[in-house]
């Protein structure tokens, strides 16, 4: 009975405050993107601006761990039994992508444009996935080259 | 190539769904499936009784003998139930079962035949008796359950899901222990037909002992009619029932020309000791 009353509470407590740190998250993400507009992240390996005027050409790199909230986390065990796609799971990587790319832009500064962007996601646990909360790394890198003006 | 600077409207790799309502539907889905298996598991009792060998009996009987509360008590008085249970079996009621009687300290005028040959009885039977055969009737009552594996069919889903688990995961695994703790084992339940068929194999057990049937129907008429009925268990599940059950007896009685005759006392060294 015990045992029951604390899953219940932990799928509340997951549920509503997940939610709301999440819709935080969105609403600061949405910030920071528009901010960082002026500075293109591109998957190309080349660019056609001419050597000398490339004033540096550096690594960067972001990465951010976000967890998954215990209500998602059962909703995908669900999921797991019965198959289909995992919604619960989308927004958590869709979030720590976009954040690993923000911080990716933070360390740029302010160089021209990051060239030969990869993002790379990979999970933290103790068992990826089994027991205890799963949490997810995403980790953004690229070549910032700043022009010169 | 231009540069455009522009945040995208909308977000295609998160799908606009609502978590709760498919919550609710896979929780709702898994519980229907989970009463769904329940429910068939019920049906399977009486195809898997027949199947299920004294070897795997004796195996999950631990579990059902281990989650009934309580401890052994009266060792005297268990050694003497306990070599009439032996001697009944040796003589007349040869099954491929090894008795083993507890006795337990409650109130309650019962026995119970659990999985594996555990009879458990009651102090309040004890007390209640007053002839050895009147207390041989009743432990050849059990053992007519176990000659029928009645007591297997009463135990419904428990025994089902134990046999499942020991076979799964052998008998001595942390499921089948949880298993064990979990389930409400021990509340078996008897159709009248498993009674009828248990006082008469219980009849012609005591009539092979003793070569009288005196003191088969005592337990029955000694309960008086004012007493709680609840209280004594599946012997005496209701008055009508009883004097049904009686009559019954009576009249295999009269039919094959049972003897009724004198009972043999109870060991009085023993009860006396008793406080």
């Amino acid at each position: 009975m015990y045992d029951l009353l604390i899953f219940l509470t932990l799928i509340a407590a997951g549920y509503s405050v997940g939610t709301l740190l999440e819709k935080r998250h969105y609403r600061s993400i949405h910030k920071r993107e528009k901010a960082f507009l002026y500075l293109p992240a591109v998957t190309m390996k080349t660019v056609d601006y001419p050597e000398e005027k490339i004033r540096s050409a550096e690594l960067v790199y972001g990465s951010v761990v976000i967890s998954i909230d215990y209500f998602k986390k059962i909703l995908a065990g669900l999921r797991n039994i019965f198959g289909g796609t995992v919604k619960s799971y989308e927004s958590l990587v869709d979030r720590a992508r976009r954040e690993a790319l923000l911080r990716m832009k933070e360390m740029a500064g302010d160089a021209t444009v990051i060239v030969n962007v990869r993002i790379e996601t990979s999970t933290i646990s103790r068992k990826a996935n089994q027991e205890g909360v799963g949490c997810l790394e995403a980790i953004a890198y690229g070549t910032a080259l700043t022009l010169e003006k | 190539m231009k540069y455009t600077p522009r945040q995208p409207e909308s977000n295609v790799n998160v799908t606009p769904t609502s978590h709760l309502r498919e919550f609710f539907v896979l929780a709702g889905g898994l519980l229907g499936l989970i009463v769904a298996v329940y429910l068939m598991l019920g049906l399977a009792v009486d195809l898997m009784v027949p199947h299920i060998s004294i070897d795997l009996e004796n195996k999950i009987g631990v579990h059902f003998f281990q989650s009934v509360d309580g401890k052994d008590a009266d060792p005297q008085r268990e050694y003497y139930v306990q070599s009439l249970m032996d001697d009944l079996q040796e003589r007349c009621a040869k099954l491929p079962y090894r008795f083993k009687i507890h006795v337990r300290e409650a109130s309650t005028v019962n026995a119970m035949a659990l999985p594996g040959g555990h009879v458990i009885v009651f102090t309040g039977l004890l007390d209640k008796v007053s002839s050895e055969n009147e207390l041989a009737f009743v432990l050849a009552h059990e053992m007519g359950h176990y000659a029928h594996r009645d007591h297997l069919r009463a135990g419904g889903r428990a025994v089902v899901l134990m046999t499942f688990s020991a076979l799964l995961f052998g008998a001595d695994s942390s499921v089948s222990t949880v298993l064990g703790h979990t389930l409400n084992i021990t509340e078996l339940s008897f159709s009248r037909k498993q009674e009828t068929q248990a006082d008469e194999f219980a009849l012609e057990t005591i009539n092979c002992a003793y070569g009288h049937v005196g003191g088969a129907t005592d337990f029955f008429e000694k309960i008086p009619k004012e007493q709680d009925p609840g209280k004594f268990g599946h012997y005496f599940a209701s008055h009508p029932e009883n004097r049904r059950r009686i009559s019954h007896l009576n009249n295999i009685i009269r039919s094959r020309g049972f003897n009724p005759a004198k009972r043999k006392p109870l060991p009085e060294a023993i009860w006396n000791s008793i406080p």
